[in-house]
């Protein structure tokens, strides 16, 4: 479903990715580990088509980053949800809004949107924050609403960026715990991650990155 | 249901960027507000100029000897001569009472018989108000019986001619000036207020929205501004003809209300300038987004 191919990507301050060959199988569930500026979040943003290699190829739901035309580019995204760091939330709007949005974008007809953005935010536990704003929730709310549009449309892949950097341990478990159940439903789970005690105590497919290059890939 | 996305998006751009959205409206408005009145300005300027060249154009005396037969047919074939806008017949007795009223004096007390002949005052269409059709008519008119001869003031209508032509000239370059300073700052104004919804342009191309899916509801929105800005503008137009109605006294010989032409190109013009003003700052800012 995902495959990177003797992928090199530089950057003007000097090489991010060196070398990348390997696939992600549909429901597969990987942590991306490594310290920060070691590539975690640009294999991310590789797969969701914001950066492109410099050679070799990334493939992601049949299309092919070489190849690829802007307007295709919209397609993969919509197959795919994405948990961001600073979560890009749109702070003008509330939020029911925001999740909903890329329901909205497809065209989907009010009534179902209306249903599928309830039903999530009752997964998630932020129901009875749907008529707030982003500024008036804590950061772990706003995490847990970045997780709810992330999955609204039910993606093939779910992207998430360091999703834990500020949350306690107890909000941390939850959010992994979410994470797994998502990954149940049949959607693959991309997670970088730089917190090694969580890596510890899952048992998942592990890819460790050093300056641009996987020094380990441990599997489930 | 897409478009349903394209017109809600569109309407609750507004709503939530009301300020920016208001500062452009009123860049609009001033904009065509001045490319309005100066079209109105060049319009009365030459209506002027027009009005002050000449009640008619030219004056066909005809003979003395002329028979009332000669005079009817003569009317007939001048009326019916193509770009003839108006024509007025001077009997001998009309002549004597305009020489009376410019000279203060009695030309039958001063001659025993009255030696102003009778004759036609010609006005020209605008089209066809131009030295060569006019002499072409003299021509002909010349080669009818009854007709002694055809006055033309060539020298007078011609200057005016110039200077109608040079008003004309310096206005349209003026006005594209104008136009072409209103496009800048329109389209530069309308940038800072896409550039200002950077965050959402980003976030929704990054949660799969299409160029298409991001640039129309901005399209539109633009369109709405355009709308308002021009039809604002249009409302101030006429309050300034009505302002200059009342307190300057003078009434317009071209006012907008009686031009829906006019009206309209404002409207599709300030319609157009903002949605596609609004629709190359999107597109310039998605260069940046992948």
């Amino acid at each position: 479903m995902i495959r990177f191919e003797k992928v090199f990507l530089r950057f003007d301050t000097g090489i991010s990715l060196r070398e990348l060959n390997f696939t992600i199988d549909q429901g597969e569930f990987l942590y991306l580990y490594g310290d920060s500026g070691s590539g975690k979040s640009s294999i991310l943003k590789m797969i969701y088509m914001d950066l492109f290699p410099n050679s070799g190829t990334v493939s992601v739901l049949d299309f092919d980053s070489s190849q690829i035309k802007r307007r295709d580019i919209a397609i993969v995204r919509q197959k795919i949800g994405m948990v961001f760091q600073d979560f890009y939330l749109l702070s003008d709007r509330d939020i029911y809004s925001n999740i909903a949005l890329p329901l909205e974008i497809q065209g989907l007809k009010a009534d179902v949107v209306r249903r599928t953005v309830s039903l999530k935010a009752d997964e998630l536990g932020i129901r009875s924050r749907l008529s707030h704003y982003p500024h008036e929730l804590s950061t772990g709310e706003q995490q847990r609403v970045a997780l709810a549009r992330a999955i609204v449309n039910s993606p093939d892949v779910l992207l998430v960026d360091e999703p834990l950097a500020h949350l306690d341990s107890t909000a941390a478990k939850e959010v992994v715990k979410h994470l797994w159940k998502i990954n149940e439903s049949g959607t693959s789970v991309i997670f970088a991650t730089h917190n090694e005690k969580l890596l510890r105590e899952d048992p998942a497919r592990t890819m460790t990155l050093v300056s641009g290059e996987i020094v380990k890939d441990r599997e489930a | 249901m897409k478009l349903s996305y394209i017109i809600r998006e569109g309407i609750i751009g507004i709503k939530r960027s009301r300020m920016p959205f208001m500062n452009s409206v009123f860049s609009v408005t001033i904009a065509l507000l001045v490319v309005g009145l100066g079209v109105l300005a060049v319009d009365n300027s030459l209506q002027f100029i027009g009005e002050f060249q000449a009640d008619y154009d030219l004056e066909i005396f005809l003979e003395n000897e002329a028979t009332s037969f000669e005079k009817h047919e003569l009317a007939a074939i001048i009326k019916d001569y193509p770009g003839i806008i108006r024509m007025d017949y001077l009997s001998k007795e009309d002549a004597a009472a305009l020489y009376n009223a410019e000279f203060g004096e009695d030309v039958l007390s001063l001659l025993d018989d009255n030696p102003l002949p009778s004759s036609f005052r010609v006005t020209f269409e605008e089209d066809h108000r131009t030295a060569e059709y006019i002499l072409a008519f003299i021509q002909n008119m010349n080669e009818l019986d009854g007709v002694d001869e055809v006055i033309f003031k060539k020298d007078l209508f011609n200057r005016m001619q110039g200077i109608m032509q040079l008003v004309y000239t310096i206005a349209t370059i003026t006005l594209f000036l104008i136009i072409l300073a209103t496009v800048f700052l329109t389209a530069n104004n309308l940038r800072l207020m896409i550039l200002a919804r950077y965050e959402f342009i980003e976030t929704v191309r990054l949660l799969g929205a299409s160029d298409f899916m991001v640039k129309a509801p901005f399209f539109l929105e633009g369109g709405i501004l355009g709308f308002f800005g021009a039809s604002l503008s249009v409302l101030l137009i006429v309050a300034a003809e009505y302002a200059i109605k009342y307190y300057v006294h003078i009434d317009l010989p071209v006012k907008i209300l009686d031009h829906p032409e006019v009206i309209l190109g404002l409207i599709l013009f300030g319609v157009s300038l903002s949605s596609l003003g609004v629709l190359k700052a999107v597109r310039k800012m998605l260069r940046f987004v992948t």
